[in-house]
Order: C-alpha cells, then sequence, then structure tokens
C-alpha cells in the first residue's frame, strides 16, 4: 500500500471517529488539539486503523514512539525534552524543529503536537515492518 | 432463528438462570460456552442438553473472579467456538446475613464473584468486541440491587456495582458498535435463592409479590436473548426489570 493510502485511511479513521469533515483532518492538523481527540477519540481511530489497513496500534505505542526508547531523565520527563529528545522527535514529528522548541517543550505537551500526518506515518512504518524483507 | 451465527459465553451456566439463558440462546441458534467454576457434570448436561436439541455447545471451566480465568475462558470460548459476540455476564454468589453477623470479608467475597466477574470477563472480552465493532454484554444483575431486603447487604452492593458500571461501560463501548445492559430478575427460584424461596412455600414472599407468582428460567432468558438480538440495537446502557411488579410497589401496596 502506498504511503498517500494510508493517509488516506487514517484521516477517514480520524474524520469519522472525531466527526469531522476530511476538511479539516488535514495532514497537519493535530489529533489532540486542533481536533479535540481525547483518549477515547484516540481509541476509536487507532481501532478504526487496524480495521481498514490491518496495522494494530496501541494508545500506549504513541508514548514509545515518541520517547524512541530514550530513557525518561535522558529525554527530559518531568520537563523540557532534551536536546537528544528533540533529535529524535524530529524524526517522527518532522514539524518540530530541535533548534526551535529547544529548552521550549514540555515532555507531557509533546504528545498535543502529534499530527494526522504524524499517525499516518508511523501506521506506514508499522505497515512497513509487518512486511517479509 | 434470531441468533444464527453468533457465539455466545454465558458465566455461571451449569445451573439455575444461567442454564436457562445458556439454552434460550442455543435455540435462537447461537453456538454457547457454557462456562462454569466447579459443576463440571452439570455444565456437561447442559451442553449435551444443546446438542441434543441440534444446536453447538462446549464447556468451559473457570472462575470468573479470578481476571487470568476470565482472560483464559474467553480466549477458549473464541478459539472453540470461532469468535465472540455476546457476553453473559450471569456468575453469581450470595451469603446472606444481617450485617451485625457478617465477618469482613463477606462482603468482598461476593463483591468479588458478582461484580468481580462482569468486570474481568468485561474486560477480557473488550479488546476483541471493540476490534469486531460488533457486541452484546448483558450482566445479569437483581432488584435486590434497587431495593433492600433483610440479609441482602452484600449481595445489594454487589448487584448496584453492576448496575452503576453497566450505563458507565455502555457508554464508553456504544461508538464502537457495542451494546451493555443489564436484566435484573426478581425472585426466580433456583439453588440461588432456595433459602428465601422454599421457606414456607414462598409465600411469605409471594403475599408481597403483585403477580402472586415467582418468575421462572424463561421470564429471564426471553429478554436476554431479546438484547442479544438487533431487535435491541439502539438500546445500550439500560437496566430491565423482570419481577412480576415487585419494585413497583411501595411496601406491599396497601394496609395491612
Amino acid at each position: 500500500m502506498a504511503d498517500k493510502d494510508y493517509f488516506a485511511a487514517v484521516q477517514e479513521a480520524v474524520a469519522n471517529a472525531l466527526g469531522v469533515d476530511d476538511d479539516e483532518a488535514t495532514g497537519d492538523a493535530t489529533l489532540m488539539d486542533d481536533l479535540g481527540a481525547e483518549s477515547i477519540d484516540l481509541l476509536d481511530i487507532l481501532f478504526r486503523i487496524e480495521r481498514s489497513v490491518g496495522v494494530k496500534i496501541q494508545a500506549s505505542d504513541l508514548g514509545d514512539e515518541i520517547q524512541g526508547g530514550i530513557p525518561d531523565e535522558e529525554f527530559g520527563a518531568g520537563g523540557n525534552v532534551s536536546r537528544k529528545g528533540l533529535e529524535h522527535l524530529t524524526t517522527v514529528m518532522p514539524q518540530i524543529d530541535p533548534d526551535e522548541y529547544e529548552d521550549k517543550l514540555p515532555a507531557e505537551e509533546v504528545i498535543m503536537h502529534f499530527t494526522v500526518q504524524n499517525l499516518a506515518d508511523m501506521v506506514a512504518r508499522r505497515a512497513a515492518e509487518k512486511e517479509p524483507a | 432463528m434470531k441468533l444464527d451465527g453468533r457465539i455466545a459465553l454465558v458465566t455461571g451456566a451449569s445451573r439455575g438462570i444461567g442454564r436457562g439463558i445458556a439454552e434460550a440462546l442455543a435455540a435462537e441458534g447461537a453456538a454457547v460456552a457454557v462456562n462454569y467454576r466447579s459443576g463440571a457434570d452439570a455444565a456437561n448436561e447442559v451442553v449435551a442438553a444443546i446438542e441434543a436439541g441440534g444446536g453447538r455447545a462446549i464447556a468451559i471451566q473457570g472462575d470468573v473472579s479470578e481476571f487470568a480465568d476470565a482472560e483464559r475462558v474467553v480466549k477458549e470460548t473464541i478459539d472453540g467456538l470461532g469468535g465472540l459476540h455476546i457476553l453473559v455476564n450471569n456468575a453469581g454468589i450470595a451469603k446472606d446475613k444481617l450485617v451485625y453477623h457478617m465477618e469482613p470479608e463477606d462482603w468482598l467475597d461476593v463483591m468479588k464473584v458478582n461484580f468481580g466477574g462482569v468486570f474481568n470477563c468485561t474486560k477480557a472480552s473488550i479488546g476483541h468486541f471493540m476490534g469486531e465493532r460488533t457486541g452484546s454484554i448483558i450482566n445479569i444483575s437483581s432488584v435486590m440491587g434497587q431495593r433492600g431486603w433483610l440479609g441482602e447487604s452484600n449481595y445489594a452492593a454487589s448487584k448496584g456495582a453492576v448496575n452503576a458500571f453497566t450505563r458507565c461501560a455502555a457508554m464508553e463501548l456504544a461508538r464502537f458498535g457495542v451494546r451493555v445492559n443489564a436484566v435484573l430478575p426478581g425472585f426466580v427460584p433456583t439453588e440461588l435463592v432456595e433459602g428465601l424461596t422454599a421457606k414456607d412455600g414462598g409465600k411469605g414472599i409471594l403475599k408481597q409479590l403483585p403477580m402472586r407468582k415467582f418468575g421462572d428460567l424463561q421470564d429471564v432468558s426471553g429478554i436476554v436473548t431479546f438484547l442479544a438480538t438487533e431487535d435491541a440495537k439502539y438500546m445500550t446502557g439500560a437496566l430491565f426489570t423482570v419481577d412480576g411488579g415487585a419494585s413497583a410497589m411501595l411496601g406491599t401496596g396497601a394496609p395491612l
């Protein structure tokens, strides 16, 4: 499945789960801030994605993706995201420029910046991992 | 047959109301997992009765008050029957005593089965139901959760918990296509309530029931079956009383 198809599937899941139009669920719309998704909405989105493209993502996986295996203290948990944390973040959330956000991004707020595109990219990555080499 | 192709798990189905429900669901075409804790022979009888009627059933041992057992029972249902669409949380116990005579553990023991079983089986099957985007969960509660009766405080508390949980779970699961309802029987003579209904031929209670009769297994299984079908597709978070009018009455309804 091409990346643009994963985007379409994710956009549809987001739009249906949140009851918004496709033109609101744009790639750069943040799930929790712009679109107001709460914990139950996120579950709805992830279950819909699993049903439509067969990629299973747990709600806790989002946190893991964001932190990228970096230990809490090194990442900046409890405070602002560290430089090292930001350099990882930009690989899964390219809209976050480490220079711009240095010392300015509380770790617990990172999820608020997660966009529809970020989710689509994550789904595409997971799908690729599933494919046999 | 309204439940053709559907698969149901009924907890505590080796006897009493649970058995009645298992047989009724099977009569509508559902394949049924008959869960029991210790009554293996009785559970196998239920399976045999269902099969004799042309249905499909398996007996699954498990104590649903233990989460690991609940998980295993759900998994064995899905593996053994090929899926799960209907969960009837029926397993229940009673330890009737005046509060004055109760031991501290007498409330928790009853709560762990009556509400714990509901929680555990719901939790154990929730991921499956949400993924399938379809499902009907029916919790067997009791009018005792709504009204007082001597010696029932722990049982009543557990059924009150079931009622409250039913509402919240229904709300959370509604958008995933899963309905959650509760059935609240009044006095239906089974082993669980033998002590109450057999005493004195039941006169002491019958005189207080507007219909002057106890309920039977079909009275409960009828509404449970309905709630499992698509006829109830817009019903969720609701409590269905089946008590011959008992809880509609204030006291005995007239001067003694």
